[in-house]
């Protein structure tokens, strides 16, 4: 046998045998893993009718007991911890709590100073629901970790609405240099109206323009009503982006007197602030901004004579009146045709709107 | 005289033999690169609960265009599957490209729809518009009655109606999972300046069972063909796109299901028409954009969210399909030729194009050509038949490890064929997929060239049996 042949015969050899290995591998590790969730799910079951019984009945010393029971099924008990953890606050938490410092924390510690990201991972979010103020430093510097951690983490401390943990995400993304800003909002946003204080004190400080406006939105998104202030002072920010922020952000929060800040704004040199302020006014329902609204209909941009229409569908009697003047009209045939549409909508489509 | 042909076929046989490590080496490669983001992501996925965090007000909205061209079969289940969605705000517009059959009338009467006024900007441009439909029961389903202009020409009516910052395009013949659109979302909400498209799995309707527009039982389909699609469609999602994003190298994202952001897709004004190769050619038109205005970007393939599509059952159906393909890979790559090797573009230039130009366009070129060679070889009785014989095996053993390992990846990522059965089928058929099979495909992708050439440019109609629905 010549020698290319001789190389093809071992590359066949060891393909075969590679292939056989793989297929191999494919079959048992599924039936492990069949196997292994079968029994995964029986332990669970066993272990979360402890914890109920031992929730229910509140007494630390069961806890204890169910604590020692379990102490060798450290990943199932891991998993029934964070499901109920994530749900539950009080007297019940108590005794997850105290369930977690029997069987899991220290080896929990361990795990967060592991090198292996994964490991870290698994622990973080475990460590986070059940924190304790002597492991402060443990948690700041989670928040320093890799992205991944720290998102892991952000979303467990969401679960804890104590002012110290709210503190320590303010902090954290006053001090986030990343591109991870989007992550805090959603946050903060589950936390609602108890982040009030923080949010305003954070408002008016000088913090870089992608943050400022997320905080801008989080403020209308909640919403915070008691820091309109502070958004109007924004209105005539340079920047664009947050200019369009406040305006939308303005018609969430529904206060009447910011209705002067955004008619000026429906004026702003670009679309896209007036589309929202314009939008905005629309939601304030003012019937003295409706001549503002019939002029954005002649506007040359279809956004804006979109949002004027709308705006003047909702502001109700007064402003229909005047969208189904500008549907009659024939000099601007754009306008025309946008108030036509609105107008159609709200009679053939109501749930469109 | 014979010993130059002699030198000759032996020359070309080195060429062949060496192509053939280098796409298998690449293929490896990817694979690798899958298997680390698939543990990746799966890990990301298990101890962060994404769901949570989608749910809140800072996800962009979208808009799914679905064009839709004679799919009287599938088009109620598919938009129902659409509709039925969860996303917090999403608009279907579904585009009627032309069709000769019941499309819309099945669609107006199923959806109540009527007529409505409404106005668009026409920034793209596309075949006359010949009516906006609404429901006044399905609020966020919008249906466009245009005259025909094939798929990119409906893309591009749908771009100017839709309203949204983002729009997924999708095939109205596919059925999106649930989660899909949240799922897509993230590198979006993660990276929302830099990323500008996301493209997701698909993977093959035929044989499972669908109710109230949503897939409620994969199954393994009993026909041939479509048990070697399987397989095909394993290979090039999990064990392909999956690596070729992670060197941020993909230069595809299916027609069938892609999530891009509005603006940058009109900036590089919308769906070029008269492509049959339109999501392809869009990708790499996005990628030459955005390197030419020196914008760093990110387009991501997401190895979980699913989309299920009916693949063609009979060879007539199949060859169509694939020579469609084929055709539109060869029209995009010769389109952006200026991107081959032009360090203006990166890995773009440097690795993807060279990639798809070199071992995907002319993949089956080159493999014909080695069985011309052999049946050359045999005429002039220059065959080492031995080297013949284990060369052949090496090649179908590769197939299979390559499908094997894709296989692998499935069973890493979502699992989704539940029963040991439908393992050992794949296994089986990634086998017998070397024999025939993989010949065929090469000789009408080659037609494929010849087609281009000669300037062809249908689609030709694809035939919908239509899903199979449990009650």
């Amino acid at each position: 046998m010549n020698p290319s042949a001789l190389i093809a015969l071992s590359g066949i050899v060891f393909l075969v045998l590679f292939s056989l290995s793989l297929f191999l591998f494919i079959v048992v590790r599924r039936l492990v893993t069949d196997w292994q969730k079968d029994r995964f799910e029986k332990s669970y079951r066993r272990i979360e009718n402890d914890i109920l019984q031992a929730i229910s009945l509140g007494q630390a010393d069961v806890s204890s007991r169910i604590a020692a029971r379990h102490k060798h099924h450290l990943s199932v008990l891991t998993r029934v911890l964070l499901d109920y953890g994530d749900l539950l606050t009080g007297e019940g938490r108590t005794q997850l709590q105290i369930i977690f410092d029997r069987t899991i924390r220290n080896r929990c510690l361990k795990s967060l100073n592991s090198r292996r990201t994964i490991r870290r991972l698994q622990n973080a979010r475990l460590f986070v629901i059940f924190f304790s103020r002597q492991d402060k430093e443990v948690l700041l510097r989670l928040l320093q970790d890799k992205p991944i951690i720290k998102l892991a983490v952000l979303t467990a401390l969401s679960r804890i609405p104590s002012p110290e943990m709210m503190n320590f995400l303010f902090q954290a993304f006053e001090q986030d240099p990343g591109s991870a800003s989007r992550i805090y909002f959603n946050i903060m946003f589950s936390l609602g109206t108890r982040v009030e204080s923080l949010l305003r004190e954070y408002l008016r400080k000088p913090l870089p323009i992608e943050k400022v406006g997320l905080l801008v939105e989080l403020a209308g998104a909640i919403p915070v009503r008691s820091v309109w202030e502070e958004i109007v002072r924004l209105a005539s920010h340079p920047e664009k982006e947050i200019r369009i922020k406040v305006a939308r952000a303005l018609g969430n929060l529904l206060i009447p007197e910011t209705a002067e800040s955004l008619i000026a704004l429906a004026s702003d040199q670009a679309w896209e602030v007036q589309t929202q302020a314009l939008k905005s006014l629309g939601k304030l329902k003012n019937p003295q901004t409706v001549e503002i609204l019939v002029k954005a209909l002649f506007s040359p941009h279809w956004y804006v004579r979109y949002s004027a229409a709308q705006a003047l569908a909702e502001i109700g009697e007064t402003g229909l009146h005047r969208l189904k003047e500008v549907a009659a009209q024939e000099e601007d045939r754009y306008a025309r045709d946008m108030s036509v549409m609105i107008l159609n909508e709200l009679v053939q489509f109501p749930g469109a709107s | 005289m014979i010993e130059m042909l002699s030198a000759a076929l032996r020359t070309i046989n080195i060429v062949i033999l060496t192509y053939f490590f280098l796409v298998n080496g690449f293929y490896i490669l990817f694979n690798l690169l899958s298997l680390h983001g698939l543990f990746h992501y799966r890990h990301l996925t298990t101890y962060i609960r994404f769901k949570e965090i989608f749910r809140l007000p800072l996800v962009k909205p979208i808009s799914i265009i679905a064009p839709a061209y004679n799919e009287e079969n599938t088009i109620i289940e598919s938009t129902r599957s659409l509709l039925s969605l969860e996303y917090p705000n999403f608009e279907v517009i579904v585009v009627n490209d032309g069709s000769k059959d019941r499309t819309l009338e099945k669609l107006i009467r199923f959806f109540h729809l009527e007529k409505t006024k409404r106005v668009f900007r026409k920034i793209v441009d596309h075949q006359p518009v010949r009516g906006i439909y609404a429901s006044p029961l399905y609020p966020r389903l919008v249906v466009v009655d245009k005259v025909n202009g094939k798929k990119a020409d409906a893309l591009n009516a749908g771009l100017n109606i839709s309203r949204f910052p983002l729009f997924c395009a999708v095939d109205s013949d596919s059925l999106l999972e649930k989660d899909a659109l949240l799922k897509m979302v993230r590198p979006f909400l993660e990276e929302p300046e830099k990323t500008v498209a996301a493209g997701g799995i698909i993977r093959l309707s035929n044989g499972c069972a669908i109710k109230n527009g949503q897939l409620v039982r994969v199954g393994m389909p009993g026909n041939t063909l479509a048990r070697f699609q399987i397989i095909e469609y394993l290979r090039a999602f999990l064990g392909g796109r999956t690596g070729l994003s992670k060197l941020n190298s993909l230069l595809i994202i299916s027609g069938a299901f892609g999530l891009f952001r509005k603006d940058v897709v009109l900036q590089c004004g919308g769906y070029r028409k008269g492509t049959v190769g339109e999501d392809m050619d869009l990708v790499i038109r996005l990628r030459r954009h955005l390197h030419e205005m020196k914008k760093p970007y990110a387009i991501r393939f997401i190895p979980d969210p699913i989309c299920w599509t009916e693949a063609p059952e009979s060879l007539r159906l199949l060859a169509r399909q694939r020579n469609r393909w084929h055709r539109g890979l060869v029209d995009c790559l010769l389109y952006n030729s200026k991107m081959l090797f032009n360090p203006r573009y990166g890995v773009t230039g440097f690795v993807a194009m060279p990639f798809y130009f070199f071992f995907e366009m002319l993949g089956p070129i080159i493999e014909v050509l080695g069985y011309l060679m052999f049946a050359a070889c045999l005429f002039f009785n220059l065959v080492d038949f031995p080297f013949a014989l284990l060369f052949f095996l090496v090649a179908v053993i590769m197939g299979i490890l390559l499908s094997l390992i894709s296989l692998l990846l499935q069973e890493f990522s979502s699992h989704r064929y539940p029963r040991l059965k439908d393992i050992l089928i794949i296994t089986l058929f990634s086998f017998f997929e070397n024999i025939v099979y993989r010949q065929w495909l090469a000789v009408v992708r080659v037609r494929a060239f010849y087609d281009f050439f000669r300037g062809k440019t249908e689609w030709g109609a694809m035939e919908r049996k239509g899903f199979a629905i449990t009650r």
